[in-house]
């Protein structure tokens, strides 16, 4: 397998994943809202600070509605991590991968792009912009499931899980950390009376609500919730799943070099957390930590198998 | 309810589907019946849905454009062109026979000259082509075969006659589109089609497989092919990708091969370098090994044509094949057949005036307003006068440059190409259209069932050429014996 093909898949799949990510905390957001009274400090604002990107919001826009914000992180095309430019990239991507896919992959992406592309106003309107959401929901899981079902899972199938799943470990380590700023001591009396339905959405966004209490059969609450998100091993959106799913595609790859220990380290180190004996403060500093050690993971990924990794030892020599 | 063959009107043209404005040939009846059958509602609705398949399948090809380059969605007519396989058997024979003097005639050039020295062909045809490769001189590629991929452009006087207008052999392009033509009619015309023995034509990607298999060098015996494209932004990427896909070999692009001090070709892969046994280049032999020919190509390998003439690596086409893909050369086919096949051509070219020869040249410059002038060289149809539809000043200026430099140009007279049904409008209405088979040589031959119809769009218009308003059909060849 091509180096430069490995190097596509895998963004491909990051790009997908990061599109049904943003269409996933919109539309759980929008629920969200419609649980909370009027008042209640959980604006749109949130949304662009998961994806740390308020500089480059508030450089075009003043206020964080829900007009400005849907705008930014669904089609604003000089966004680079929007929903649309995410989705162009993994259009683009997967275009110049044709060779390596069922052709149904490349239709479904493309059908997916074209529907956003031609319905781009409706992100305006809310019951329109569920609709949208939808689609792309949809649309994702469709395309999961015809690799699964279509796909030798070959080599060219363990890039794309690895960037599938190196994308997801960073997501939900963003919104556990954003969810961990909810535990904060100086949270309002009345942010603490919703704490319950914040903490449900939290689940929910990972899709993990079902097998939260399946799991824990207790009533929703913080500590619970951050532990099951970090360290459950069936819940495929929790960190542990999914750097379990990392380590099996490296060590499944040819001249995966020290990968297998370095992820095994990095494994050790979740499981090392506990929510319960950190302050608010500390556990913060963790999951800074812990999206750091996912971008170093990427960088090693990228640097054994990529053309970027070719080219860098090429400027070495 | 108005029908859509309202005030059809055959002009002198051959129509491909039609005697007269109201009378099918025999070939096309039942199609004709079956669109009689359709209302113009249902029309719109067949074309609606094969524009949203296009956009769906993602058939596109690239514009440049000075906003950048622009995918397209592929124009594609969703009425049928349609050939008798009687007839058919005659031109597949016809192009096959046409291939291989060709490529007696290139291996000639390399080697012996003996055309030339039989008097056959003045040497300073060659010695003047832009795409005579000396670099070339004393190679054998495997079977002496050296244009593996061709597409021959194929018109239709108003005799009725098919003849040849052109050989690509360098890279020629369309045959994805042909493919993908045939999918989308059977998504659009589901009922016609199961009713009519139409000759398949999806073994193309596995016979395009099996002939450059054919060509690997001698000892390999599961050869690693690859398609080198120029990447993401030339016109063609997308049946690049395309066949690639289909034959299950990998895509390349110049910057994935590598050639070491072994004169192996290979690729960079996740598992370190695997040699490279047959390359499908789709770029032009200037861009292939900046080593050797232009030395600002980043899109091609260095030290490719070290290894092609160590004998580690094929390529198809073979470097220099594009020698007999000149409109000078052109005009001696005829005599290539008769003189390496000892046959007669099949398939007649079109009576061409070289601008190099003095007598030829008088002429052309008497008749400029009624002759298509063409450069060599060229191909996309850029740079030709089209006579009869030019201004008196194009005429003038177009004088000056051939006199200029004769070797460079040749005239042709202006075919009443043939036209078919088109739909414009949500009617029909006759356009003029080409064909272009595509035929592939190795250790064996093939010729695919059909080819690409290509149509031009525009009322009136001869260019059919998909970069300038040019559209493309399916195209049917019936079998006769068993309709």
């Amino acid at each position: 397998m091509l180096s430069r093909s490995a190097e596509r898949l895998y963004w491909l799949a990051r790009y997908l994943e990061r599109t049904e990510n943003i269409a996933r905390l919109v539309s759980v957001h929008m629920n969200l809202l419609m649980d909370l009274p009027n008042g209640v400090e959980m604006g749109w604002l949130q949304l662009v600070r998961i994806n740390a990107s308020e500089q480059q919001f508030y450089e075009k826009y003043k206020s964080a509605n829900e007009h400005n914000v849907t705008r930014f992180l669904l089609i604003d095309d000089t966004y680079p991590c929007s929903l649309f430019s995410s989705l162009s990239a993994a259009r683009e991507n997967i275009r110049t991968s044709r060779d390596l896919l069922p052709d149904e992959a490349w239709e479904q992406v493309n059908e997916m792009y074209l529907f956003v592309k031609n319905n781009i106003d409706s992100v305006y309107n809310r019951s329109s912009r569920v609709v949208l959401l939808n689609e792309i929901l949809k649309g994702s899981q469709c395309f999961t499931g015809l690799l699964s079902g279509y796909m030798s899972h070959n080599h060219p199938y363990r890039f794309i899980r690895l960037g599938k799943n190196i994308e997801r470990a960073d997501m939900t380590s963003r919104i556990l950390d954003l969810a961990s700023l909810l535990l904060a001591d100086s949270r309002s009396d009345e942010m603490r009376q919703y704490e319950t339905i914040l903490w449900v959405n939290i689940l929910k966004a990972l899709n993990a609500q079902l097998m939260y209490r399946q799991h824990v059969r207790s009533s929703v609450n913080g500590d619970d919730v951050l532990n099951f998100l970090l360290l459950n091993e069936n819940l495929p959106r929790s960190v542990s799943c999914c750097l379990a799913e990392i380590a099996g595609c490296v060590n499944a790859l040819p001249n995966c070099d020290s990968l297998p220990e370095e992820v095994t380290k990095l494994e050790a180190y979740v499981q090392t957390i506990d929510t319960r004996q950190t302050t608010q403060a500390q556990l913060r500093g963790i999951l800074d930590s812990l999206q750091n050690k996912v971008g170093e993971l990427h960088n090693r990924i990228a640097n054994n198998w990529f053309m970027q990794g070719i080219r860098e030892d090429a400027a070495a020599e | 309810m108005k029908s859509i063959w309202e005030n059809y009107k055959t002009d002198r043209a051959y129509d491909e589907l039609m005697c007269s404005e109201f009378q099918p040939r025999p070939i096309s009846y039942r199609l004709c019946q079956y669109l009689n059958s359709l209302n113009k509602n249902d029309i719109d609705k067949r074309k609606m849905a094969a524009e949203l398949a296009i956009l769906e399948m993602g058939i596109s090809f690239t514009v440049y454009s000075d906003e950048g380059n622009i995918d397209r969605a592929w124009p594609f007519d969703i009425i049928p062109r349609i050939i008798s396989s009687i007839e058919w058997r005659k031109i597949e024979k016809g192009l096959k026979q046409r291939l291989t003097a060709l490529n007696c005639f290139i291996a000639d050039v390399y080697d012996q000259q003996e055309f030339i020295k039989a008097g056959k062909m003045p040497g300073a045809i060659i010695n003047s082509s832009k795409n005579f490769r000396k670099e070339c001189i004393g190679l054998k590629p495997r079977h002496n075969v050296w244009a593996n991929i061709c597409g021959t452009d194929l018109v239709r006087d108003k005799d009725g006659v098919m003849y040849v207008l052109e050989d690509n052999l360098r890279v020629p392009s369309g045959v994805s589109y042909m493919l993908e033509n045939r999918v989308i009619t059977k998504r659009v015309f589901p009922e016609i089609l199961q009713n009519i023995d139409i000759l398949p034509i999806d073994d193309y990607p596995g016979r395009l497989q099996d002939m450059l298999a054919s060509i690997a060098p001698e000892h390999i015996k599961k050869p690693q092919i690859v398609v080198l494209t120029p990447g993401i932004y030339n016109s063609a990427y997308f049946e690049h990708a395309y066949l690639a896909q289909q034959m299950g070999a990998q895509l390349v692009e110049g910057g994935d091969l590598v050639v070491n001090d072994d004169d192996c070709v290979y690729m960079r892969t996740i598992e370190g370098l695997e040699k490279v046994d047959v390359i499908y280049r789709r770029i032009d032999d200037d861009f292939l090994d900046p080593e050797v020919f232009r030395k600002d190509s980043a899109l091609g390998v260095p030290g490719l044509m070290r290894a092609w003439k160590a004998g580690n690596v094929s390529l198809a086409n073979a470097p220099g094949a594009g020698v007999a893909d000149d409109k000078v050369v052109y005009a001696y086919v005829p005599e290539m057949i008769r003189y390496y096949l000892n046959e007669e051509p099949i398939l007649p070219n079109v009576q061409t005036y070289l601008c190099d020869n003095p007598e030829h040249l008088d002429y052309v410059l008497a008749h400029l307003p009624e002759l298509v002038v063409k450069p060599a060289n060229e191909s996309g149809g850029y740079g030709m006068l089209v006579g009869p539809h030019a201004t008196t000043r194009e005429i003038a200026a177009f004088r000056k440059i051939v006199q200029k430099n004769p070797r460079n140009y040749i005239a042709q007279p202006t075919l009443s190409i043939s036209t078919a049904p088109t739909l414009c409008k949500g009617k029909l209405e006759p356009r003029h259209i080409d064909l272009r088979p595509f035929i592939l040589q190795g250790e064996n031959t093939f010729v695919t069932a059909g080819g690409l119809t290509r149509v031009a769009l525009k009322k009136g218009s001869l260019v059919v050429n998909s970069s300038q308003g040019g559209g493309s059909k399916d195209t049917w060849i019936i079998d006769m014996e068993r309709n």
